[in-house]
C-alpha cells in the first residue's frame, strides 16, 4: 500500500515524468547516435567498442542519480510536511513502510535505468558486429547496487535532517563517495574486463546491503518523531560523551576477551592474506612490473641510515598504520581493521612463492612474534570501531557506541605502542 | 479504555513528560489544557502507540502500549496538530488509502468515506487534490481519517483551531455523537469553550507535568477562586454569527424546497 502510494505520488507530477522520460530517451538515443557515427565515419574498432561500453555506462548513471532526489523526497520530504507522521500513527510496522517506501523508489529510478540501457543498446548495437553482454549484465547489477545504496543513504540522512534543506547538504555525504564509486567503475568499464566489473557488482552489493540494513535499523517511529532538542552546549557535551566513553573500559586482557570475535577475525587474515599471497605469486596474477618497483621502493625506505634510524623508521611506520586503520575504520566498515593483518600476510605469501616459506619466514622472525599478536588486537578492535560504525540502533546512540569502540582502542595503544617499539629494536638488532 | 499510569517520556536529556496518570473510560472525554511544549503531543503520541513510554504504563482496552503497540494504534485514531495530508492526492482517494491500510472493506470505507464528506460539506470538493484545499477543510480531512475506522478512542491535537465557528461547531457535534457511540476521547486545546463543552475531565498541564486533573466542579473548587455571579444579557459574537448561518442556510433549504415544488 505504502509503495502504490509513493509510485502514485512520484508520477503524478507531469513536469516531473515528462523530465525523466526526456532525460531518459534524449541521453540514450544522442550517445548511441554518437558512437554510430563514430563507427560509420572511420573510428577504429577497439575506439567505438569502448566508447560503446562508456556511453552506456553514462545512459544509465544519470537516471541512478534521481534516485537520491526521490529518496529524499519520499523519506525526508515526508517527514518535513508531516505526512510521515500520520503514516507512523497507523497499525502499519516501520518495516512495512521502509520496504514499501524503497520499493517505489527503487522501481521508478530503475525503470529509468533499464529503459534508457534498452534504448541505448537498440540504437548502439545492431550491426556493429559487438555486444559485451557480461560487461552489460555487470553494469545493471552494479547500477541496482548503487541505487539501493543510495536510497539507504538517504534514509540514514533522513534520521539526522529534518527539513529538505538540512537533508540536501547532508546529501553530500553521499554523493562524493558515489562519485568516487562511478570513476572506479568508469575505469573498470574502459578496461574492458568483465570479472573485473562483477567483483565490482558483488562489492557494491555489499555496501548496498549494509547500508540498507542500516537504514531499516534506524528507520524508527521513536528516531523520527522524537522532539529535536537541539544542540545545548556542544563542546560540553562532546567533551562529556568523550569522558564518558572511556569511564569504565576493562582493562587489556579483559579487553581482549569481550572482543574475541572480531579478532579472531583479524587473526585469520593473517593466514588468508599468506594463503592468497602465495597463490598470486604462483599464478603470476601480479604482473613483475608492478611488483618490483614496489619492492624496491620499500628495500629502500628501510635500508638508509645507522640502526637506531631504522628503528625508528620501522616504529614510525608502524605506529602510524595502527593510527591510520582506526581512522580508516569508520569509513571503510572495519575493512581497513582487517587489511592490517591480511596485507602483511599477503606480502609474505607472495615473497614465499617468489622464493620459499623459509625464507619468507626468516623475514618476520622474531620481530614477528611481538609484531604479529599487537597487529591482531589492533586489527580486532579497528574491526569493532567499523562495526560500531554500521550498526544503527532504534534507539540511538551511534555516537556513544563508535566513541567506545574508539576509546578502546585508544586505550589499547598504551600497550600497542611499546610493543611495536620493541618489535622494532628486535628486527633491526636481532632480525 | 484508556490507563495511563506514572508515563514519562525522555528526549535525550529533555524530561517532556513526567509521572502522567489518567483513565478515560468508554464514551468519556479527557480535554488536557496546557501552554505549548507543556508535554501534551507527547503524551498523545505515547498513547497512540507510537512513541513509547521511557517510564510507566499506557494501556488502551487492556493493551499494554509496550508490549503491542501495533495493536494499541489499530484501536487508535491520532489527528495531530498539523493534518500531514498528501497534497496530491484527492480527499477520496487518501481517505480510501487510509481506510485500506486500516483494513475496512472497500464498500464499508467507500460508505463511510461519502456519509463523512458530506456530513463535513466536502463531497463536492472530494475529488480535487488536497493541496488546493484551504486550512479548515485540510482539518477536516485529517478528522474524517483519524475516525475514520471508527476507532475505540479517538486522541486529537487541537481538532478544531483551523475551522470556523460553524465548522467548529459541527466538529464538536460529531465528536460527542461518537462519544454516544462508546467512543473515548483525549482532546487537546487552547480553547476553553471547546474543553468546557467537551470534556469530561480535564488535565492541566505545565512543564510535561499533569497540574491538575478532574472535571471542571472539582477543579474549581481545588483552585479556590471565590463563586462569582456572571449576568450574560447580550448574546456573544459566536451565537451571532451562527444564527446568521443558520438562518442563511435554512433560507437556501426552503429555497431549494420551493423550487422543488
Amino acid at each position: 500500500m505504502v509503495a502504490k502510494r509513493d509510485l502514485r505520488d512520484a508520477v503524478s507530477e507531469l513536469r516531473l515524468i515528462a523530465a525523466m522520460v526526456a532525460l531518459t530517451l534524449a541521453i540514450p538515443l544522442a550517445s548511441g547516435t554518437g558512437v554510430r557515427a563514430l563507427a560509420a565515419f572511420g573510428g577504429g574498432t577497439a575506439v567505438v567498442n569502448r566508447l560503446s561500453l562508456v556511453g552506456a555506462f553514462f545512459v544509465v548513471f544519470i537516471p541512478a542519480s534521481f534516485s537520491l532526489v526521490l529518496a529524499l523526497e519520499s523519506f525526508v520530504g515526508e517527514r518535513e510536511r508531516t505526512t510521515l507522521e500520520v503514516l507512523l500513527s497507523t497499525p502499519l510496522r516501520e518495516a512495512e513502510i521502509y520496504a514499501g517506501k524503497v520499493a517505489a523508489v527503487l522501481a521508478v529510478s530503475l525503470t529509468l535505468c533499464y529503459g534508457g540501457l534498452l534504448v541505448y543498446c537498440f540504437v548502439t548495437f545492431p550491426g556493429l558486429g559487438y555486444f559485451p553482454l557480461a560487461i552489460l549484465l555487470a553494469l545493471a547489477l552494479s547500477t541496482i547496487c548503487q541505487v539501493a545504496a543510495m536510497v539507504a543513504g538517504a534514509v540514514i540522512v533522513s534520521l539526522n535532517a529534518r527539513t529538505m534543506r538540512a537533508a540536501n547538504v547532508m546529501a553530500s555525504f553521499i554523493i562524493l563517495p558515489m562519485s568516487v564509486v562511478l570513476q572506479v567503475e568508469a575505469a573498470l568499464i574502459l578496461v574492458g574486463r568483465a570479472e573485473f566489473l562483477w567483483a565490482f557488482a558483488l562489492m557494491m552489493a555489499v555496501v548496498a546491503l549494509i547500508l540498507l540494513r542500516m537504514g531499516f535499523n534506524g528507520f524508527s517511529r521513536e528516531a523520527l518523531l522524537a522532539r529535536d532538542v537541539g544542540l545545548r552546549r556542544p563542546w560540553r557535551r562532546a567533551n562529556a560523551a568523550l569522558r564518558a566513553s572511556f569511564n569504565q573500559r576493562p582493562g587489556l586482557f579483559r579487553l581482549v576477551w569481550m572482543r574475541r570475535v572480531p579478532l579472531l577475525i583479524a587473526a585469520a587474515g593473517f593466514p588468508l592474506g599468506a594463503l592468497a599471497g602465495y597463490l598470486a605469486g604462483l599464478t603470476n596474477l601480479i604482473p613483475a612490473n608492478v611488483v618490483r618497483p614496489v619492492l624496491s621502493t620499500l628495500v629502500r625506505s628501510t635500508g638508509g641510515g645507522g640502526a637506531i634510524d631504522e628503528a625508528l623508521l620501522i616504529f614510525s611506520h608502524n605506529v602510524l598504520a595502527f593510527l591510520l586503520v582506526a581512522g580508516l575504520a569508520v569509513v571503510s566498515a572495519g575493512l581497513s581493521g582487517f587489511l592490517l593483518t591480511f596485507a602483511p600476510g599477503f606480502i609474505l605469501g607472495f615473497a614465499a612463492a617468489l622464493s620459499s616459506w623459509a625464507f619468507a619466514l626468516s623475514g618476520i622472525v622474531p620481530n614477528g612474534f611481538v609484531e604479529i599478536p599487537a597487529a591482531i588486537i589492533a586489527g580486532g578492535l579497528a574491526i569493532q570501531i567499523g562495526a560500531a560504525a554500521i550498526h544503527m540502533d532504534a534507539r540511538g546512540g551511534w555516537a556513544a557506541r563508535v566513541l567506545e569502540a574508539a576509546a578502546d582502542y585508544v586505550r589499547a595503544l598504551r600497550w600497542l605502542v611499546p610493543a611495536l617499539a620493541v618489535a622494532s629494536v628486535l628486527e633491526v638488532f636481532l632480525g | 479504555m484508556l490507563e495511563v499510569e506514572g508515563l514519562a517520556k525522555r528526549y535525550g536529556d529533555v524530561l517532556a513528560l513526567r509521572d502522567l496518570t489518567v483513565k478515560v473510560d468508554q464514551g468519556e472525554c479527557l480535554v488536557l489544557l496546557g501552554r505549548n511544549g507543556a508535554g501534551k503531543t507527547t503524551a498523545l503520541r505515547c498513547m497512540a502507540g507510537v512513541l513509547l513510554p521511557s517510564a510507566g504504563m499506557v494501556r488502551v482496552d487492556g493493551i499494554d502500549a509496550a508490549d503491542d503497540p501495533a495493536g494499541v494504534r489499530a484501536l487508535v485514531g491520532l489527528m495531530p496538530e498539523v493534518p500531514g495530508l498528501y497534497e496530491r492526492m484527492s480527499a477520496r482517494s487518501y481517505l480510501d488509502h487510509f481506510g485500506a491500510i486500516y483494513d475496512l472493506s472497500p464498500e464499508l470505507r467507500g460508505r463511510r468515506i461519502e456519509d463523512l464528506l458530506e456530513l463535513f460539506e466536502l463531497s463536492d470538493a472530494g475529488d480535487r487534490w488536497l493541496g488546493t484545499y484551504s486550512k479548515g477543510m485540510r482539518q477536516k480531512v485529517a478528522l474524517i481519517r483519524a475516525t475514520l475506522h471508527h476507532p475505540r478512542l479517538v486522541l486529537a491535537d487541537e481538532p478544531t483551531s483551523a475551522l470556523d465557528p460553524d465548522s467548529a461547531r459541527r466538529a464538536w457535534i460529531y465528536l460527542k455523537d461518537l462519544q454516544k457511540e462508546g467512543c473515548a476521547l483525549v482532546i487537546c486545546t487552547h480553547s476553553m469553550e471547546e474543553a468546557e463543552h467537551l470534556a469530561g475531565d480535564i488535565g492541566i498541564m505545565s512543564n510535561g507535568r499533569a497540574l491538575a486533573v478532574g472535571n471542571v466542579v472539582e477543579l474549581r473548587r481545588r483552585s479556590g477562586l471565590k463563586t462569582r455571579q456572571e449576568v450574560r444579557e447580550l448574546p456573544t459574537l459566536q451565537d451571532i454569527y451562527l444564527a446568521i448561518v443558520d438562518n442563511q442556510r435554512m433560507d437556501q433549504r426552503e429555497l431549494a424546497e420551493t423550487r422543488t415544488a
